[in-house]
């Protein structure tokens, strides 16, 4: 059998021979990368307004609760959505800003909580760093305020907070405003769903089955009138 | 339950594969089920995308690009993977790749691994290989759980069980998790598993899994999941072994906003899959802190050194073609004896092979080409599954096979008939009258022997008719008529 | 306006009156139509079942036999689709530089029917008249291969008489695919039991299509099983007009 160092220069040893015809010369291949033509859609047409209504129509259709909350009623609406839910234990971020833990409930800060305590808690507040709303997609990149993958994963409820000057209408747009990727990043379209049995479609296998979010509407963002459905959206 | 076993070394040809299929009617009406259900979520996003295709064209074109530069990219996601905390091994064959694994995970004295949903690991056979070292490898995907614990195989590359159906899997849930009263309504069964595999995320310390893609400029990987067990996975345990195909890289993280975008659509019918992670290395305090990738070979070198067959490797695995493949509809996947079924198993299976087996499965198509319509990343299968009849031919005629097959010889023969208009015209002649013999009054066709019976075991063919064309033009040419 | 026919090698044997209809048909709308004799089989057959090296021998021949037409006119999509998917692929591995050039020159003047009357005489009322209720099966190689699109549609829908009705699953593969047919019999059997189920629920009395290899599939099961339908290649039906109505329909 191959030693390791064998198989690898054996592999690259195979697919040079392979390609030598193809293959860019060295110190070419960026320029051979920006040659490949793009011509699909970047940048989204929609109006601020639309689009936010664009991301809440969205997560609707995966039957996440959205609300809507200025910056000063934020504190307030999260005290809101953690009433409604009737559950008393919840975790947080180490970085969530202080004034996010509404007053009342048992909160776990993380500062490194074991598995087996998160499965004590009952939901979980986080921030984001994007949303997308062409696929209702909701982006934590797990900063300080987003938490570890693990605090959003284990909880049955996730109540997540998106400034509106986090969205922008398409994927290719969450890419310009991240050009430099992080080292961990959750795209969250919808709670977890599988149609493995007969294609019936059931959400919430494993992590959070209830998924909340309130967008915050930052500085200069119009107010959201009601969803708009899908057919009202020409493209 | 079937027995099947998907080893292409020993599967038997397509036609003899697919009898027990076509005479199961649940089973086929499961895949038509199935596969309807995401063509027809498939086709109304579509009509709502204005940039489908220019996305296929800049799917197919990035795809081309890494592979046609494959060991840069690959030198570079070893690279900027290690600097980042992983261990990247190189494996040329299954068995490397599966003693590599095994290595890693006595390292650990693991006796047990939670896998992730990965054909990769189906392809070189890894579980019971595990199994027979005192390794347990628990699925968590739905359907590889009911497909393990029913012990059967998968049947489709998205979504493995669709052969099976509630009732079946009610049966297999109840026996091996010891429950009583379980329902066979999908949301219960489901419930079943999500409470099955919970205390095994929680406490079983080492996961392996596959990867959708591996970002070379930042040393990424990238898993596109559903229900949530990858995040399970990748997330909870200590150490994380993922095998990949050398193909599955991209060059840059911007990338994703082509692949993502296609990815789901093609698989499930939906705009975006529920949970796509990415990971690079080792985070501190976040997830394993243990990360090995192994980049897998077996073969895809050798698809990568022959030009036209080299599109093979553009794959995303995501079963677009087989949703759509008529053939594959009436069949699903097992009679291609492969955990790769349906088009891109067809030409995928055949050359990881070495073209030394599954050679009937280039031809277990009618060319008709809806996987190619389909296919995201645009490769020309119709094309591939010729290029590769003519290999299969080509290994025939060397070995000698086939010299007394009727179908073989007839087509030699037919060339010759072809190659003179005398001599065709004189066998339209003779075969005018050979067939009349079996004419009847009402001028059709119902019986012909030998490999003519195939024809009419389930269709008449209208007799030659007392006239070619080309008699009747050279008749008229005369003035007669 | 000339144009020489290539009628095909099953068609010259099994459906003659294929070609008499596309004969009637273009001289009809004013084209003088040539033949030569000497032409036998495009090599599809051969190429499909990975016997290239027969598949080119034929090609070559057929490319030359037409060195002198303008125009190439063939009622078989099948046919077609060979020529322009897979001809170039064959002279490029086994003919000579001259080959390829010949074949370059003779891929432009091959038109499948459809494509003739719709994009060369730019006509879509040809002068038909067939009174009967109609369904259209739209052949892979000609949806696919040739992306004939509309035409067939647009032809069709000129006809006088005609009690059109469109085809569920229209681009679904009836299961022939050429020689599959016999290789893998029991699955083409299979594909065409669901075929003809869409077929026949269109209650038509006839099915039509530009390429009679899906036909004599579909109409073999249509006769075994005693099928209140036929099958007609949409030649016949465009050539048929009042004075001269349809061979099928005598």
């Amino acid at each position: 059998m191959n030693g390791p160092v064998q198989s690898r220069q054996r592999i690259l040893g195979r697919i040079c021979t392979a390609t030598q015809a193809v293959a860019a010369p060295a110190g070419h291949l960026d320029e051979a990368y920006v040659a490949v033509a793009r011509t699909y859609v970047r940048k989204g047409k929609l109006t601020r307004e639309t689009c936010l209504e664009l991301l809440i129509e969205r997560l609707r259709e995966y039957d996440a609760e959205v609300v809507v909350a200025s910056p000063d009623e934020l504190p307030a609406a999260i005290a809101d959505q953690l009433a409604t839910t009737g559950k008393r234990v919840f975790a947080a971020p180490a970085g969530l800003p202080k004034q996010w833990l509404a007053p009342g409930f048992d909160w776990k800060i993380d500062h490194q909580l074991s598995s087996a305590d998160i499965e004590l808690t009952e939901g979980v507040v986080t921030a984001a760093s994007c949303a997308v709303a062409d696929s209702g997609t909701i982006v934590l990149h797990h900063s300080p305020a987003e938490g570890r993958r693990v605090i959003s994963l284990l909880p049955d409820w996730h109540l997540c907070i998106v400034r509106a000057s986090q969205v922008v209408e398409t994927l290719p747009e969450y890419f310009d405003r991240f050009p430099k990727a992080p080292a961990l990043i959750t795209w969250i379209s919808g709670p977890s769903a599988t149609a493995d049995i007969e294609m019936t479609r059931i959400k919430g296998v494993h992590g959070p089955r209830f998924l909340h979010v309130i967008i915050v509407r930052d500085e200069g963002t119009p107010p959201i009138q009601r969803a708009l459905t899908s057919a009202v959206l020409a493209r | 339950m079937s027995t099947v076993i998907l080893d292409p070394k020993h599967a038997p040809p397509f036609r003899d594969a697919v009898l027990p299929v076509l005479r199961n009617p649940m089973l086929r009406k499961n895949v038509a089920h199935a596969t309807q259900v995401i063509q027809s979520k498939r086709a109304k996003l579509l009509a709502e995308k204005a940039d489908w295709q220019e996305l296929r064209a800049a799917a197919s074109a990035i795809r081309t690009h890494v592979i046609e530069n494959l060991g840069a990219y690959l030198e570079q996601f070893e690279e900027r993977c290690t600097a980042a905390g992983g261990v990247v091994h190189w494996a040329s064959n299954a068995d490397e790749a599966r003693a590599i694994i095994l290595d890693l995970l006595r390292q650990e004295n693991a006796t047990e691994a939670i896998k992730i949903k990965t054909m990769t690991s189906a392809e070189i056979q890894l579980n019971p290989y595990l199994e027979k070292a005192g390794v347990k490898a628990h699925e968590t995907d739905l359907a590889e759980i009911i497909l393990q614990l029913g012990k059967e195989e998968p049947s489709h590359i998205v979504v493995p069980a669709l052969h099976i159906n509630r009732s079946q899997v009610r049966e297999i849930f109840s026996r091996t998790m010891h429950l009583k009263d379980l329902s066979d309504d999908p949301k219960a069964l489901t419930a079943a598993a999500r409470h099955y595999l919970r205390e095994k995320f929680l406490r079983v310390p080492t996961a392996i899994s596959g990867a959708n893609f591996l970002i070379a400029e930042t040393g990424s990987v990238a898993i596109v999941e559903s229900e949530g067990n990858g995040r399970m996975c990748l997330t909870l345990p200590r150490t994380m072994i993922t095998i990949v195909g050398v193909e599955k890289v991209l060059p840059r993280f911007q990338d994703l906003e082509v692949m993502l975008q296609i990815l789901a659509r093609s698989a499930t019918g939906e705009r975006m899959n529920p949970y796509t992670s990415l990971w690079t290395g080792v985070t501190q305090g976040d997830g394993p802190q243990r990360f090995h990738v192994v980049l897998l070979d077996n073969e895809r070198t050798s698809i990568l050194a022959r030009p036209k067959e080299r599109q093979t490797l553009r794959c995303i695995r995501c079963a677009a073609c087989m949703n759509h493949c008529p053939v594959y509809r009436q069949t699903g996947g097992h009679a291609y004896g492969s955990c790769y079924p349906g088009p891109i198993g067809a030409i995928l299976t055949p050359q990881l092979m070495r073209m030394e087996h599954a050679q009937t499965l280039p031809f277990a198509s009618s060319l008709c080409g809806a996987c190619f319509e389909v296919c995201p990343v645009k490769i020309d299968i119709p094309a591939v599954l010729l290029d590769l009849r003519a290999d299969v031919v080509k290994i025939e005629r060397k070995q000698m096979k086939r010299a007394f097959d009727l179908m073989y010889v007839g087509l030699r023969v037919a060339n010759a008939l072809f190659s003179r208009p005398w001599i065709f015209h004189t066998t339209q002649w003779f075969g005018r009258i050979g067939l009349g013999v079996f004419t009847d009054k009402d001028g059709w066709i119902k019986w012909l022997p030998s490999i003519g019976g195939r024809w009419t075991q389930n269709r008449d063919l209208r007799g030659l008719p007392k006239q070619t064309f080309h008699e009747w033009w050279a008749e008229r040419a005369k003035g007669t008529k | 306006m000339r144009a020489s026919l290539f009628i095909a090698c099953y068609n010259d044997t099994l459906f003659p009156e294929t070609g008499r209809a596309v004969t009637r048909l273009l001289e009809r709308l004013g084209v003088e139509v040539d033949f030569h004799p000497g032409q036998t089989c495009c090599g599809q057959m051969h190429a499909n079942s990975g016997f290239r090296a027969e598949a080119f021998s034929q090609a070559k021949r057929l490319v030359r036999l037409y060195e002198r037409d303008e125009t190439v006119v063939v009622p078989g999509s099948s046919c077609v689709a060979m020529m322009r998917e897979q001809y170039p692929g064959i002279f490029q591995e086994m003919g000579s530089e001259s080959q390829r050039q010949e074949l370059a020159e003779f891929l432009p003047k091959v038109y499948e029917l459809s494509e003739f009357l719709i994009d060369r005489l730019q006509v879509e009322d040809v002068g038909a008249y067939f009174p009967h209720r109609v369904t259209y099966h739209a052949s892979c190689h000609g949806l696919r291969g040739l992306y004939l699109g509309d035409r067939p549609f647009r032809l069709l829908s000129k006809v006088r008489g005609i009690d059109f009705v469109p085809l569920e699953n229209i681009d679904r593969c009836c299961g022939f695919g050429g020689t599959f047919s016999v290789k893998n019999a029991e699955i083409s059997q299979a594909m065409l039991t669901v075929k003809l189920h869409d077929i026949l629920s269109t209650k038509a009395e006839f099915c039509t299509a530009l390429d009679n290899s899906c036909l004599m599939h579909l109409g073999g099961a249509m006769h075994r099983q005693y099928a209140a339908m036929r099958t007609i290649h949409m030649a016949e039906i465009l050539a048929s007009t009042e004075d001269c109505p349809a061979e099928a329909l005598a």
